[in-house]
């Protein structure tokens, strides 16, 4: 109708407001990569933004915008040249299980059958054999793979293994889930059934969870926050605030002005910055 | 199926050796070397049968494979944790990185005279050679097989509680298997090879020495029976090695 103004969900870096509840802070983190061919490579600059509990955030951008590196760091397993990161309060110094990782190339353990790699985090958690199996056992009915549990991951389809992934991860019951294009590597059918299960799941115990993507539909269907990024050096170009109901229905969604114009706007954007590629 | 095709694959390659052995026969028969330089198969078939119920052969082939195992044992234990400490630590690999270069492409069997010496006419100087010989290929293909292992793996084990070291020694370890398993098989092999040269160069036991001793007298036919005993024992090692191999590996992908 208006044209002018399709924008009522935007919100701007500069006037995003910090609450109490925040899980995530990330305060001026910068990543310079030092490459002994390339030279100093300026991954990430002065990223800052928080995440409150029980958000659903996402991360959208071109592709080598560095949002890989960001999850690696607010997961620990990657250090920031400066800058810091603090989870509830205390600074990030490396890995935890209140962060539970799950990768696009799934990165399960091959030698340990399904239930061998779900029950894993539980097992380092200090839970006996038969606690850890009964808990794996919920998680795999959770997502739907109860009779695969004797299967090693490489009897599995990818869509198959992505779920074991994401299962093994909420196994240990982490505060936060950081999910570096989870369904990237999966057909676009079994990508929409995983969002689904995904948002199920979400649905139940609100984690906060940090997402990256490509797919701007992906972003806006699971998220309640988007942050999109520029390129070389990557920086926070625009946050999109998605103020749709939940539980959302994709088939609602689909025909929601709201999810339209929120799509076309982000296209639209990322469309300006085609990643310069030299 | 599976059954069928394994033996398929084993008649298949029985044939080349099936070939040798009628070429040999054949040779022999058609009286083309003296009876006395090369004995007839059926000939050293016999005496080996013959010697299957003889205590002093199978005490020199106990000998020997005494030998090999611990020297092939040791390798693989220095072997697997020098390697696997030198991925994890980068002080480790530091320390024991000039000293492997400068080591591995030694002639091994340049130092077993100094072992002799050192060590003495029994066991230990023959098991230093053949830990010597077997440790390098296992220690590199550890290091190189530890330090491809993919970083999420270790990720994915150090977010959900595991401590660094806990993930060397699990993780780390486990998914290097199928590199540490290729370097084992290797070492292996030349274990075989050494433990047979050391016993042939200097030993008053073992199987090697007696071929030496025969070969001294001109026996031929006890020439063969040593060769042809080490040559099973190899073969006999290799199939436990696949069985072993198997176990070990069942969820990796297939090895070519
Ligand atoms: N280990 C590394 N060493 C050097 N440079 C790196 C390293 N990891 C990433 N980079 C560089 O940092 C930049 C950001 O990489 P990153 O993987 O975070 O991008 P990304 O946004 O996740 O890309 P994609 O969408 O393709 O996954 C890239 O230019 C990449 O070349
Ligand atoms: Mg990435």
């Amino acid at each position: 109708m208006n044209g002018g103004t399709v924008l009522p969900l935007v919100g701007r870096p500069d006037r995003i407001q910090r609450v109490a509840t925040n899980l995530i802070e990330i305060a001026a983190v910068s990543k310079v990569y030092d490459t002994s061919q390339r030279g100093r490579h300026v991954a990430l600059s002065e990223i800052s933004f928080d995440v409150a509990e029980g958000q659903f955030v996402s991360i959208l951008g071109p592709s080598g915008c560095g949002k890989s590196t960001l999850l690696y760091i607010v997961g620990g397993f990657v250090d920031a040249t400066s800058g810091s990161v603090r989870v509830s309060g205390a600074p990030v110094t490396g890995p935890g299980p209140d962060r539970g990782p799950v990768f696009q190339e799934f990165a399960l353990f091959p030698w340990k059958t399904v239930l061998g790699n779900v029950m894993y985090g539980p097992l380092q958690q200090g839970l006996s054999r038969t606690q850890a199996a009964t808990r794996a056992r919920e998680l795999l009915g959770l997502v739907h793979l109860t009779k695969y549990e004797s299967f090693y991951p490489k009897e599995l389809s990818g869509g198959m293994k992505q779920r074991v992934a994401l299962a093994r991860t909420l196994a240990y019951q982490p505060k936060i889930l950081l999910m570096d294009e989870p369904f990237g590597a999966l057909d676009a059918l079994t990508r929409k059934h995983l969002q689904n299960e995904l948002l199920e799941i979400w649905e139940r115990d609100r984690k906060t969870v940090m997402f990256v993507t490509h797919s701007v539909e992906e972003a806006v269907f699971l998220s309640d926050r988007i942050f999109v990024m520029t390129n070389s050096p990557g920086r926070i170009r625009k946050v999109f605030d998605v103020a749709l109901p939940r539980p959302r229905v994709r088939a609602e969604l689909l025909v929601d002005r709201r999810y339209q114009e929120m799509v076309v706007a982000i296209e639209k954007l990322m469309d300006e910055q085609e990643p310069e590629l030299s | 199926m599976s059954i069928r095709r394994n033996l398929v694959s084993l008649i298949a390659g029985a044939l080349p050796i099936m070939a040798a052995l009628f070429l040999w026969y054949a040779v022999c028969a058609l009286k083309l070397a003296p009876a006395s330089l090369l004995p007839s198969p059926v000939t050293v078939f016999t005496r080996l049968i013959a010697l299957a119920g003889d205590t002093n052969f199978l005490t020199q082939a106990g000998i020997t494979l005494f030998r090999l195992f611990v020297g092939f044992a040791i390798a693989v234990v220095l072997g697997v944790s020098i390697g696997i400490l030198a991925a994890g630590s980068r002080a480790v690999a530091t320390l024991m990185q000039p000293v492997v270069r400068v080591l591995a492409p030694v002639p091994k069997i340049a130092l077993y005279p100094a072992f002799v010496l050192v060590l003495g006419f029994d066991h230990s100087s023959k098991i230093a050679l053949v830990v010597a010989d077997a440790l390098f290929p296992i220690l590199l293909a550890t290091y190189q097989g530890a330090a491809a292992v993919e970083p999420k793996l270790v990720w994915s084990a150090r977010a959900a509680g595991a401590s660094p070291a806990k993930c060397l020694f699990t993780i780390v370890l486990t998914a290097a298997l199928p590199s540490i398993l290729t370097g084992a098989r290797i070492g292996l092999i030349i274990a075989c090879i050494v433990v047979f040269l050391a016993e042939m160069i200097t030993s008053t036991d073992g199987l090697g020495q007696m071929l030496v001793r025969a070969a001294r007298n001109f026996q031929t036919v006890d020439m063969f029976e040593p060769i042809i005993t080490i040559t099973l024992l190899g073969l006999l090692l290799n199939a436990a090695f696949n069985v072993l191999s198997a176990r070990l590996l069942v969820g990796f992908a297939e090895q070519p």
